[in-house]
């Protein structure tokens, strides 16, 4: 028995060794890296930019907001989660309207017509800026493969969260707000 | 990395249903072998069932009561079906907490019960690793080798893949030692066992993983983690191995007497 806990002893010893040893190596030659210097359309990386035309006719980019907290939705009109988290998405910019907080709503144009966007902007009385990825090439760069979309990013144009899915509800958007005002 | 899976209109969201299918197969399997180690299948199935519950509830409240001021204006939120309104450290504690209750009613001893749910647990790593390939987290560094992967605008290390196949060799490891693990004064080895396997392989592939944090700037705090875990589960082996060892040679003697 003395011989089987010796040997598993020697054993636990070599293993850690061995263990603490490929830390120490690994860390030296597998440097963690910062996602922030590269940007790509996930958590943890810098959003990328990009400029589209609103539904007022202006050009607007996202580099326009830098420094302030923004939240960019991405949807369409005949999408029922899209339309039910609409009125969630406007509560909440008019609750942080003095603090900043941005939304961009870009609309799928080259799934949807300008009309059918125009008309639920109108129902849900939208006050943020509404936006036409008319040829879909920011929905691409932004990964979406399902609507809605919305991605949360901090002061600093990183993105801190992705939710995919809705209808989102008010309590999730304030957590998510709160975190991308209380980032640097 | 596929983060939703298109099924006509429907967008599923792939890791999720990757996890629920990951559970339940682990499950399946835990309460087709539990009956061995002494704990029927139906108090496998009850205690899961009660611990999931459980689990949702709490992780739930838990979040209300971290965050009760966004949840003031619309108090509707708090029925909302977004897993994103979850508190994983809320929903863990009281799920355990109320499995362990069960597992007292039942009369069950707590290292019976781990040992009973290793299966379990080593099927949902390799789900849970397999999820993360699919959302694209817990990525790896960029490296130019043969089977590296494309992914997040570079190619890199497949470290999820790697993951999810020392996952499936630690389960097949452990289905096969199950039988010599059932030993008397052995109860909690196995469990054991795949913490300290578990561990090791963390220990090893988190070094091709590009996310991570340097602690007093030596190495990787996950490593850290995963090498103290490693050294408590061996440890506790050993004592787990010397009982065993006793009970057997307890049983020889008393074999001997006998005859």
């Amino acid at each position: 028995m003395d011989k089987i806990t010796r040997h598993w002893t020697l054993l636990t010893i070599l293993i850690l060794a061995l263990g603490a040893a490929w830390m120490w190596v690994t860390a030296r030659y597998f440097t963690p890296q910062d996602a922030r210097s590269v940007i790509q359309a996930h958590t943890g990386f810098t959003a990328p930019n990009f400029t589209l035309t609103t539904a007022a006719g202006d050009a607007l980019s996202l580099a326009d907001f830098s420094g302030k907290p923004v939240i960019i939705n991405f949807w369409a009109s005949w999408c029922l989660p899209c339309r039910a988290e609409m009125p969630a998405l406007q509560q909440v910019f008019s609750e942080y309207a003095d603090q900043q907080l941005v939304i961009l709503a870009v609309n799928a144009a080259h799934q949807d017509t300008t009309e059918a966007a125009l008309k639920l902007a109108e129902e849900t009385a939208i006050t943020f800026p509404i936006l036409w990825d008319l040829d879909g090439s920011v929905n691409d760069a932004y990964q979406v493969n399902a609507l809605p979309t919305t991605f949360f990013i901090g002061k600093d144009g990183v993105i801190q969260d992705v939710v995919i899915g809705g209808p989102i509800s008010p309590a999730l958007l304030r957590t998510r707000v709160e975190k991308l005002l209380n980032s640097n | 990395m596929l983060p939703t899976l298109q099924l006509g209109p429907l967008a599923l969201n792939t890791p999720g249903l990757i996890l629920i299918i990951g559970i339940w197969l682990g499950l399946s399997l835990a309460e087709k072998r539990s009956p061995a180690r002494g704990v029927p299948s139906v108090q496998l199935y009850n205690m899961s069932a009660l611990g999931m519950i459980a689990g949702i509830l709490g992780a739930r409240l838990a979040y209300v009561l971290a965050h009760w001021q966004a949840f003031q204006g619309s108090p509707l939120s708090i029925l909302s079906l977004n897993p994103k309104l979850l508190d994983v450290w809320g929903g863990a504690a009281l799920g355990a907490a109320a499995m362990l209750w069960y597992s007292q009613k039942v009369k069950q001893p707590l290292l019976r019960i781990l040992d009973a749910y290793t299966p379990a647990a080593a099927v949902f790593m390799i789900a849970w690793h397999l999820s993360n390939l699919a959302s694209g987290n817990a990525y790896g560094m960029p490296a130019a080798l043969p089977w590296s992967i494309d992914l997040l605008g570079a190619l890199r290390h497949p470290v999820q893949a790697y993951e999810a196949l020392a996952a499936l060799a630690i389960l097949g490891l452990l289905l096969k030692l199950d039988a010599r693990m059932k030993s008397s004064g052995n109860e909690g080895a196995f469990f054991l066992a795949f913490l300290a396997l578990s561990a090791a392989s963390r220990l090893i592939f988190e070094a091709f993983r590009a996310e991570g944090e340097l602690l007093f700037g030596a190495v990787r705090s996950a490593q850290a983690g995963a090498w103290l875990l490693l050294a408590l589960s061996l440890l506790l082996l050993k004592k787990r191995l010397k009982l065993s060892a006793e009970h057997a040679l307890e049983d020889k003697n008393t074999h001997g007497n006998r005859f």
